[in-house]
């Protein structure tokens, strides 16, 4: 049964502009999705829409099966984390730890639990060994992984990450792969927007493209990258690599293993 | 003409230990475009920041080493001078809105109204930028009320505006969607057609791959490789130091059919080699 | 501010409101000062700014008239008061000095806020720049008065940022105090993070650089202008000279 629900949502801002016309989606415990878009598709609102950030003019939000509406944004946080795009937005302790911990010291927890979770879930993000210094001493691209610590943390059940690759290196990006498969390991839904389209395919088995305030499609890494009407819509490029076996002539190509694959 | 000389820099941040910066020699040439490459916190930053003058001006600490622009020493150049012959744009585009100008037009002129130009030759060279840039719908926009990707065109078109011969790009397109990317890497190209001498630091290693001349990657401080993009970028080595290969040459590495600076960079490249080697 | 008296160069109005200052604080009684108030209304109106004019003077000025008022003639102990129930009592003295004080308020609220709603901060700088003030000065006039709207977008999005992981900044008042920190906290932070970046990208625009600085905006004085500002000097001084004697 799907955890977390998007049923025919559409949203206006004050000023007119409708972001996202009568889009729905479904996720399961365990899945991993990307949501791909070009700027301006409506990405952005709909993930704000998960967490009630947003509410849904017309259509409604249903989290483990209860709508979101009677909820305030910081109760469906329990269930729903959304790591912004810029840590600087979130950050304002003084040490690493403390950041980590924030949401834990409200919720009751012992002092050793959370001190356990704490050390657990920096290790996991490659903190553990900065936990005593202040944020601002690491560089941007680290501070990311202290917000999507503190979220993780917490232990919601969905997990969003607005564009956590942006601005990252090699080794960076493979521990942001770690991360996620640790969430699907422990039965959590992790909805990631990105724009690296080989993030998306080394990383995801299921990918929703929004273009021009819609849903388009939801379907496999191999079948969107090869949808190139669907491409072409929704101005989005292959990877280089499908590029290059599409302008050989070959299809459905996706990794150099398959590109390997057909050209043997 | 060699445009920006280092010799055994060396740079310490104050209170830190750890040399940020470690022997560093390199000679850049004019009109060539680099791209800096390496893990984050390699030095990347900190290298740019030293050409720039920013290091040891508004950043103390110890550095050590020679740098020579145009022939002279980097510290025999006043502030205001620099800005003219060294130009910088920033990862954070929010960051390089100057925050006094209300309307693009007047933004771009900004940095020439602080070095004196006069009025009618400020008028025809913001008018010139706006036509380069493309940024004709945004003139009379509030700077603040742009996206990412437009401020950082016209943070570039403010800095182009003192006409500088060499461009520091610091990770331009890291916070920006792959539609800006595209705008930005064809500003470079521009630039790179008027024969100024441009430093990239990029992650994006395709796009790197695609305009970048000769190659300089960066290892915990240390300049470990350069040279030629197409010697540099096809050596598996660049892996072990936290670099990135394009994602070309790691299939043909893959494949094993080519080796070494026979590998193609980039798709365009790869695909003429074939159909070339299909011909014959 | 695209009125003909927006396009007034700031220092022409400047002196006018600065007249109009003047003659409020040195003149005897209440009457001219409380004529400014329609005086100004008028003016707004010439120059399209009544709502910003009236918002501001009834959310601010009016409420402080009311209290002068109030405390003056009911509360504050005079001479003459005449009891009226407890500590409230009434006081001629006192409806005196608050007619007094309220006046000059009304009339100098009314010339300040008429003189910022009319001018743009661009051409305030401008005006000060032509009569030397240093870029330095200027920038931090601009440059403040630009960031506030950017302040209160960038806190909205901080808000979010700690909604989204579950601090709870709706409710009631406790609650708000306690998400008081969380909020400003990174707005502090990040700005201060941020100068140092900023300044780097202003060095890069030569903001240090010494010397003659040009101007791509340029503003002139009009003959409507040189009038005005004679009159006004004329008027002060022919309103010095009346007092004086």
């Amino acid at each position: 049964m799907a955890y977390l629900e998007l049923k025919n949502v559409s949203f206006q801002y004050p000023n007119g502009y409708t972001a996202v016309e009568n889009v729905s989606m479904e996720f399961e415990k365990g899945e991993k999705v990307a949501i791909i878009g070009q700027n301006g598709a409506g990405k952005t609102t709909t993930v704000k829409l998960m967490n009630g950030l947003l509410r849904p003019a017309k259509g409604e939000v249903l989290v483990g099966g209860t709508s979101t509406e009677k909820y305030t944004t910081a109760q469906i946080a329990k269930n729903v984390g959304y790591v912004f795009q810029n840590p600087d937005d979130q950050i304002f302790q003084d040490s690493i730890y403390k950041e980590i911990a924030f949401g834990l010291l409200k919720s009751g927890m012992g002092k050793a639990e959370i001190d356990k979770k704490v050390k657990e879930t920096a290790t996991l993000c490659g903190l553990e060994n900065v936990l005593e210094e202040h944020p601002y001493n690491l560089s941007y691209s680290k501070r990311k992984f202290i917000t999507i610590a503190a979220i993780v943390v917490m232990d919601p059940d969905v997990v969003i990450l607005d564009e956590p690759t942006a601005g990252q290196d090699r080794d960076s990006t493979e521990r942001l792969g770690k991360i996620m498969n640790w969430l699907t390991a422990k039965n959590k839904i992790v909805i990631t927007i990105t724009h690296d389209m080989e993030f998306v395919v080394k990383e995801f088995e299921r990918v929703i493209v929004m273009a021009k305030k819609q849903k388009r499609r939801d379907a496999s890494p191999k079948e969107i990258f090869w949808d190139e009407e669907l491409l072409k819509f929704s101005n989005l490029k292959q990877p280089y690599i499908c590029q290059f076996a599409s302008l050989l002539g070959y299809r459905d190509v996706l990794t150099i293993d398959d590109m390997i694959g057909v050209t043997e | 003409m060699a445009e920006i000389i280092l010799k055994n820099v060396n740079y310490q941040y104050p209170l830190e230990e750890k040399e940020v910066v470690c022997d560093f020699t390199y000679c850049f040439e004019q009109g060539k475009v680099y791209g800096l490459i390496g893990e984050n916190e390699s030095g990347k930053t900190t290298l740019c920041n030293i050409i720039r003058g920013f290091i040891p001006e508004l950043y103390r600490g110890k550095l050590e080493g020679e740098i020579l622009i145009n022939g002279r020493k980097i510290s025999s150049y006043d502030s205001g001078e620099l800005a003219s012959i060294v130009g910088y744009s920033f990862q954070n585009p929010f960051v390089q809105i100057s925050g006094v100008k209300d309307n693009v037009y007047e933004e771009i002129a900004y940095g020439m109204e602080n070095i004196g130009v006069p009025r009618e030759q400020m008028i025809k060279r913001v008018d010139e930028l706006v036509k380069m840039f493309h940024l004709e719908e945004l003139v009379d926009k509030n700077p603040y009320e742009l996206s990412g990707g437009q401020k950082q065109r016209v943070a570039l078109a403010s800095m182009i505006a003192l006409d500088p011969e060499v461009v520091i790009m610091d990770e331009p397109t890291s916070q920006l969607d792959p539609k800006s990317t595209e705008d930005i890497f064809e500003i470079v190209n521009i630039l790179k057609k008027q024969g100024k001498t441009i430093i990239l630091i990029e992650h994006k290693i395709d796009l790197v791959a695609e305009y970048c001349d000769s190659i300089l990657l960066m290892h915990q401080g240390e300049l470990v490789m350069h040279g030629d993009a197409k010697d540099v970028l096809t050596d598996p080595k660049v892996l072990e130091y936290g670099g990135q290969l394009p994602q070309i040459v790691l299939y043909f590495l893959k494949q094993g059919k080519l080796k070494g600076n026979e590998i193609p960079l980039t798709v365009k490249e790869a695909v003429e080699k074939i159909l070339k080697e299909a011909q014959r | 501010m695209d009125s003909r008296i927006g396009k007034l160069y700031p220092t022409t109005k400047f002196m006018i409101t600065l007249l109009v200052v003047i003659i409020s604080i040195f003149t005897p009684g209440y009457v001219l000062q409380y004529i400014m108030f329609p005086a100004f209304l008028i003016i707004s109106l010439m120059a399209g700014t009544t709502k910003q004019f009236l918002n501001a003077f009834f959310k601010s000025i009016f409420i402080i008239i009311l209290f002068i008022f109030a405390m003056q003639v009911f509360i504050i102990t005079n001479e003459d008061q005449t009891p009226i129930w407890g500590f409230i009592h009434f006081s001629q003295a006192g409806l005196a000095t608050s007619l007094s004080m309220t006046s000059k308020i009304t009339a100098i609220a009314s010339a300040i806020m008429t003189f910022f709603e009319t001018t743009k901060v661009k051409d305030i700088t401008y005006a000060l720049e032509y009569a030397g003030t240093p870029r330095k000065v200027t920038f931090l006039i601009s440059s403040t008065i630009q960031l506030i709207p950017q302040m209160s977008s960038l806190s909205k999005t901080i808000t979010d940022a700690q909604k989204s992981r579950g601090i709870e900044t709706e409710g009631g008042l406790m609650t708000r105090i306690k998400a008081f920190v969380p909020m400003l906290g990174p707005l502090v932070l990040s700005s201060i993070q941020q100068t140092e970046e900023r300044v780097l990208a202003l060095e890069s625009r030569a903001f240090s650089a010494k010397g003659k600085k040009t101007s791509i905006y340029v503003l002139h004085k009009t003959g409507l202008d040189i009038v005005l500002e004679v009159l006004s000097v004329i008027l002060l001084m022919g309103y010095v000279v009346w007092r004086v004697m």
